[in-house]
């Protein structure tokens, strides 16, 4: 079964809110029905985008852009993948399955995320991880602003430093053997982090500005 | 029946059905592994005094282990599942978390799951956390050496305690040298343990006892010293008499690693026409009224003399 793959047609003139194409929602409509769906008060899935494929299980989405926001929220299965940019919001909200996205992606990637995968290959805008309750992000370019800002729980994983806000403490740099686990997990998802291999990090703990104990682990 | 001039009783060791699991302990080498492996296995011989019957069931490589690390099987036994959930609890706190570098992790399948880090996680006083992998729960606890990392649960499966064989031999360092010899051929068998120091025993016994508070005592028909005294089951010639048990996850495991014990030793007769001491092999059993499974000696060596 090919994947159901969302092609966009035309930039829109706004910003496109996708919260309705994730298995979940999709589970038993038609394509036809698909095409029905209203994003926003003014588009439908039929103005913006071209659908093929069968497995409701497996999106993707091609030819995307920052435009498109809300993707995968409120996912509990099942995998997105977004072959370029995408918009604010990616993987709000979601509650399992993964997200890979081999483009940029934009503010608050991941929030109030309480299970689940987001990969995202390029870089992340602000707030990436904001309000966090637990789950698993990862950046590969650079982040933002703010990330990990109002974290509880969860992992945040960087390849590059940067800087983070003061209640986001550094907890000093660690061999953790729970990240050859990790990295095993997600070498098959066919994104920039199957190439890793290191388990040494820097490890920041919070946000305690909420009694966080989350964690941002930035790879060495 | 003869094999290379051992003479192989036409007998059967009786056997009980248990409840197994599996844990792999990984550490940061080998060394550390059979660290913590060995405390946890320790003081577990028999059910009768230790509540389980563990051990470690072989060496792993690093490309083996979930977590890319040296580690070691431990197979642990006991007559009931609750018990065996008591003790691997118990042995994981005070065995695994404790011992430097340790990590444990799931190390057999089954619909039946019973906690490893379930309620470990709790000495972390909520800076524990968790992460699911492909469906699997693992927990990461802070302690003083770095983080220990715990699969949440690992798999109970129906299993056989209780396989055994008898060496008698011209004399205790030849039977002791014998029981050696199938130890080490017996290790190379996977899914079994011989949960003896050393994996072999020299305490057999006997149900009752003559005095009333206890339910089993030395096995005085096979004690050589009172060969004049008691109703012996040993000939002139034997001087002393040890015992191999096993315990596995199947009867079959059970039945290939006695086969294995019992040809080594007998292959002793044959390095350079030197003669073991052995003279007999023998198995325990309470009349085949107790336990519901039967390992014939004769049926698991082929019954054929050579």
């Amino acid at each position: 079964m090919k994947p159901l793959t969302f092609t966009l047609k035309k930039l829109a003139p706004s910003k496109v809110d996708c919260r309705r194409l994730t298995p979940d929602k999709l589970e038993g409509l038609s394509i036809k029905q698909i095409l029905e769906i209203t994003l926003n008060n003014t588009f439908k899935v039929i103005d913006l985008f071209d659908i093929i494929g069968e497995d409701f299980e497996q999106i993707v989405f091609r030819n995307s852009s920052p435009q498109l926001a809300y993707i995968g929220h409120e996912m509990s299965r099942g995998s997105i993948t977004i072959e370029a940019d995408c918009g604010d919001f990616l993987g709000a909200n979601m509650r399992g399955g993964h997200i890979i996205c081999h483009g940029n992606a934009g503010d608050r990637v991941g929030d109030q995320m309480r299970r689940g995968l987001i990969l995202i290959d390029g870089n992340a805008g602000d707030y990436c991880g904001s309000r966090m309750l637990a789950g698993t992000i990862g950046v590969h370019g650079q982040v933002g602003n703010y990330t990990g800002f109002g974290m509880k729980r969860g992992t945040i994983l960087l390849t590059k430093p940067t800087n983070l806000h003061a209640t986001l403490q550094d907890c000093g740099a660690h061999n953790l053997p729970f990240l050859k686990l990790l990295l095993n997990a997600i070498k098959p998802l066919k994104s920039k982090f199957s190439a890793l291999n290191s388990i040494r990090v820097q490890r920041y703990g919070g946000d305690i500005a909420c009694s966080g104990t989350g964690e941002i682990l930035v790879l060495q | 029946m003869l094999l290379n001039g051992i003479h192989i009783d036409d007998t059967f060791a009786e056997a009980f059905n248990m409840r197994g699991t599996r844990v792999i302990i990984t550490a940061q080498n080998h060394k550390w592994a059979y660290h913590a492996a060995n405390a946890m296995t320790g003081f577990a011989t028999s059910v009768i005094g230790c509540g389980v019957e563990a051990g470690i069931e072989r060496e792993l490589s690093a490309d083996e282990t979930p977590d890319g690390r040296p580690g070691v099987n431990v197979l642990m036994f006991a007559m009931g599942s609750k018990v065996l959930m008591q003790q691997l609890e118990t042995r994981m706190g005070q065995c695994i978390l404790t011992c430097p570098t340790a990590a444990a992790f799931a190390g057999i399948d089954s619909e039946d799951q019973i906690n490893l880090g379930k309620h470990l996680r709790y000495f972390g006083d909520g800076y524990q956390t968790s992460k699911l992998l492909n469906g699997i729960r693992y927990w990461r606890i802070p302690v003083m050496d770095g983080e220990f990392l715990v699969q949440e649960t690992t798999g109970m499966v129906r299993a056989i305690g209780g396989g055994n064989f008898l060496i008698l031999a011209t004399s205790q360092a030849s039977a002791l040298h014998a029981a050696e010899t199938a130890i080490v051929a017996m290790k190379q068998v996977p899914n079994v343990i011989m949960p003896f120091p050393g994996g072999v025993v020299r305490s057999g016994s006997k149900v009752g006892s003559k005095y009333p508070s206890m339910f089993a005592s030395t096995n005085d028909a096979f004690c050589p010293t009172l060969k004049g005294l008691v109703n012996t089951e040993l000939s002139d010639d034997i001087e002393s008499v040890m015992e191999i048990v096993i315990d596995g996850l199947s009867f079959d495991d059970i039945a290939i690693s006695m086969k294995v014990g019992i040809e080594a030793i007998c292959a002793l007769n044959k390095i350079s026409g030197e003669k073991s001491g052995v003279k007999r092999i023998s198995a325990g059993n309470y009349g085949g009224k107790l336990g519901p499974h039967h390992f014939k000696l004769h049926e698991i060596l082929g019954g054929k003399s050579t």
